[in-house]
């Protein structure tokens, strides 16, 4: 009996989970919905049609490539206003980027610089990431048909559980001489980790998805990881679930990636997975990552390097920032925009072959800069709102 | 006769000033063709609703028209009269609602509310309309115009006010005979969305300060919830100082020492009259420009409600409310450049002073101000493609 009625509850919390959350009453949030952190949502930063949305330029190359997100910005006309904060290693400035984006709800960041290798402190992103709750990450690689790599035609979508497993940051020396490192995977993340990739299979039309696992080796941990996919894959028949261990995943992907759709991980697997896909379509300046949680967004590119060494040498690869920033867009609603901005950065890419260095092109940032926006100031849109 | 031969001198004058003017104009016209071909392709342009209002309304929507014409500014205006104190010739308010929510701008004189109804209805069609498209935030940005002499100099502050519930919200009653009961609704959630509204704007503004306007010693519930949401809604904004004032002596505090203020949040009614207040201490309503925001569209509005309409016809309104909201319509619309350029003419002939309308001490009519505007436009340079 109480089995029954516990399977009823069950019932009742998968159907209030597919609901929008904003659609909740605050009630219902409270006491119905346990993977939801109870945070009050507060309302969103949209005024008069334009967004305000915070910008973390963070280290390195980032606070270049933002500029040239601005630039483009401004010329494609698109309705957001940027908060700009820039980091100082101090916890006031992390406390006050995290009240922003708070406020907010959407970020587009760079990648922060953690100097230090002192154990006291943790690194930067992914306290952001921790307290946002942003449990999912997600990286869709693409090929740029322009762009010579080792292969072609590739159109993966990694996503990437991005709050617990090997970064839940739990290490000890229990005996001298003895480390232990915990990896943390709880059934109620992968839960929504599971959940998440199916729906986003079933809404975006995709095929297959596949668990990436090392569940052999990790019977308890990856095996909650694996077993709890398996149990979310059965309320979608439509689509194809199977897995693979990580070590084989990688062989697999630089000999025949066509055979991935959507791919769902823990935590370290994703980072080292989508690098590996990154290189596999032609490195770290091409790709966008988009986190997400139940109140926030963050949009960053999708390799997470900060790319000191090539800072204000003016040959940074815009193309993963610019991206991020059509992602944002896209996640805000100005789908015009966003399509505007994106459709300039392929011709670019993909037909004027306008590319960096990194791409083996001789090509300086700003030029390919200079060139989405002739893209955008020549196609026929209206610089500001249009209703479709 | 007599009266036409003693004026004589003065309309030969000022039809010579007119034709003058509009040489100018013309000529920037003509410069500006080369370029509005490149930047006129289809799609390229902005629409933006047309709301004349009442009183000056038109003329001023004119003076405005005339100036985005004459400058090359890409704008397209969809006109609609409404109006209700001539109920028979207005558009209806689905059709403006619908437009407004389409363009996401609209540019607003004001409607006359008149004092008797035909129908008995509390609400009026200004307030209509703002519930129907949810404008619950009006910004009204009250500066100091430059080479105008007032008694206050260099006034800078900003009233935002909630202005779809508290008094407003047309819910009165007799409930015995001889007593009327007017109900003030204050919600968190309004209060809240409001609190933030205000912290926001001084952010994206760079703003150092938010004063919130209350009067909850007396109204301790009502006004004090929207005290509380204002408080709480600080707490994110660690940067913006925050303090609270009481309506009556924020009053005073406004005619004494009005440079103390930065950004004012009130609910809806003392909003209306700080409004008035600090319009009075700038310069009147003709030079204080507003805007009505909801979630997805703004109206650009004068920021003081008058409809001067015992100058309707007489060419004497000034159109510098207009004209600054004009200039806050295009920042709005990525337009900041042409934004920039309506500003600096505007200063720039306030500075001279030797064009001035009435209600600045000058002797100026409408059209002549206008032409003096247009100008003193210099045109921004934009980048296009060859």
């Amino acid at each position: 009996m109480a089995a029954r009625i516990i399977c009823r509850q069950n019932k009742l919390i998968k159907t209030l989970i597919c609901r929008p959350q904003s659609t909740m009453s605050a009630f219902e949030i409270q006491h119905k919905t346990p993977l939801i952190k109870k945070t009050e949502p507060i309302p969103v930063a949209l005024y008069g049609g334009r967004h305000a949305v915070t910008m973390l330029p963070g280290g390195g190359i980032g606070p270049e490539l933002m500029s040239y997100v601005r630039e483009v910005f401004k010329y494609a006309g698109a309705p957001v206003d940027f908060e700009v904060i820039d980091i100082d290693p101090s916890d006031e400035s992390i406390d006050y980027a995290l009240t922003s984006i708070k406020r907010n709800g959407v970020a587009i960041k760079g990648n922060i610089e953690t100097k230090s290798e002192n154990t006291e402190i943790i690194s930067r992103n992914v306290a952001i990431r921790n307290e946002l709750d942003l449990y999912i990450n997600i990286v869709h690689c693409k090929s740029f048909p322009g762009v010579h790599a080792r292969q072609s035609n590739i159109d993966l979508m990694i996503i990437r559980q991005n709050t617990e497993g090997e970064y839940a940051m739990l290490e000890h020396e229990s005996v001298y001489g003895v480390i232990e490192s915990m990896k943390v995977v709880t059934e109620s993340n992968s839960e929504r980790v599971a959940r998440y990739a199916f729906e986003f299979a079933k809404r975006n039309g995709r095929k297959k998805v596949t668990t990436i696992h090392k569940a052999n080796i990790m019977k308890l941990s990856d095996g909650l990881f694996l077993d709890t996919s398996k149990r979310i894959a059965l309320e979608y028949p439509e689509i194809e679930h199977n897995d693979m261990i990580i070590d084989n995943c990688c062989m697999q992907l630089v000999s025949n990636p066509h055979q991935f759709d959507v791919m769902m991980m823990t935590n370290l697997y994703g980072s080292i997975v989508s690098n590996v896909a990154c290189g596999l379509i032609g490195g770290a300046g091409l790709l966008s990552g988009r986190n997400y949680g139940d109140h926030y967004a963050i949009f960053e590119p999708g390799t997470r390097n900060t790319g000191t060494a090539i800072a204000g040498k003016n040959i940074a690869n815009p193309v993963a920032m610019l991206s991020a920033s059509v992602d944002m867009l896209e996640h805000l609603g100005h789908q015009q925009h966003a399509t505007l901005i994106r459709r300039a950065i392929e011709k670019t890419i993909c037909e004027d072959r306008i590319h960096t260095s990194d791409l083996g092109g001789t090509a300086k940032s700003t030029d390919v800069v200079q060139k989405v926006i002739d893209h955008i100031l020549e196609s026929d849109i209206r610089p500001w709102y249009k209703r479709y | 006769m007599s009266l036409v031969t003693r004026q004589l001198p003065k309309l030969l004058l000022q039809t010579s000033q007119v034709t003058a003017s509009r040489n100018i104009h013309s000529s920037i016209a003509n410069s500006n063709a080369a370029k509005a071909d490149s930047s006129e392709r289809e799609g390229t342009r902005i629409k933006c609703t047309l709301i004349p209002g009442d009183g000056v309304g038109p003329e001023l929507v004119a003076s405005v028209a005339s100036l985005f014409k004459n400058t090359g500014i890409p704008v397209d205006f969809e006109n609609y009269f409404f109006s209700e104190v001539n109920p028979t010739l207005s558009t209806n308010l689905e059709d403006v609602a619908s437009s407004i929510e389409r363009n996401r701008v609209c540019l607003k004189g004001i409607l006359a509310s008149p004092d008797f109804g035909y129908l008995g209805e509390l609400q009026t069609l200004n307030m209509k309309l703002r519930n129907a498209l949810d404008l619950y935030a009006n910004v009204v940005h009250v500066k100091s115009l430059p080479g105008v002499k007032r008694r206050h100099e260099n006034i800078d502050c900003v009233i935002i006010r909630e202005q779809t519930e508290g008094e407003y919200s047309a819910l009165e009653h007799e409930s015995v005979k001889g007593v009327v009961e007017c109900l003030k609704i204050v919600t968190a959630k309004k209060s809240q969305r409001i609190a933030k509204f205000a912290f926001d704007y001084a952010i994206k503004n760079k703003r150092k300060k938010v004063t919130a306007v209350h009067k909850a010693n007396i109204m301790k519930l009502g006004d004090g919830l929207f005290l509380r949401s204002c408080e709480e809604m600080a707490k994110l904004y660690p940067t913006i100082e925050f303090e609270k004032m009481i309506v009556d002596n924020c009053t005073m505090q406004m005619v004494s020492n009005p440079q103390q203020f930065d950004v004012m949040v009130t609910p809806n009614l003392y909003g209306n009259i700080v409004d008035n207040l600090a319009s009075g201490l700038v310069g009147g309503a003709g030079v204080v420009a507003g805007a009505s925001y909801s979630a997805n569209c703004v109206v650009f509005e004068p920021g003081a409600r008058h409809t001067f309409s015992e100058a309707v016809g007489k060419n004497v309104a000034n159109p510098t409310a207009m004209m600054l909201c004009a200039a806050k319509l295009l920042n709005h619309v990525n337009l900041p450049q042409y934004g920039q350029m309506i500003r600096d003419a505007v200063n720039k002939v306030l500075l001279d002073g030797k064009v001035r309308t009435k209600d600045l001490g000058g002797q100026a009519s409408t059209q002549e101000y206008t032409f003096a505007v247009i100008a003193n436009c210099k045109q921004p340079q934009i980048q296009q493609k060859k």
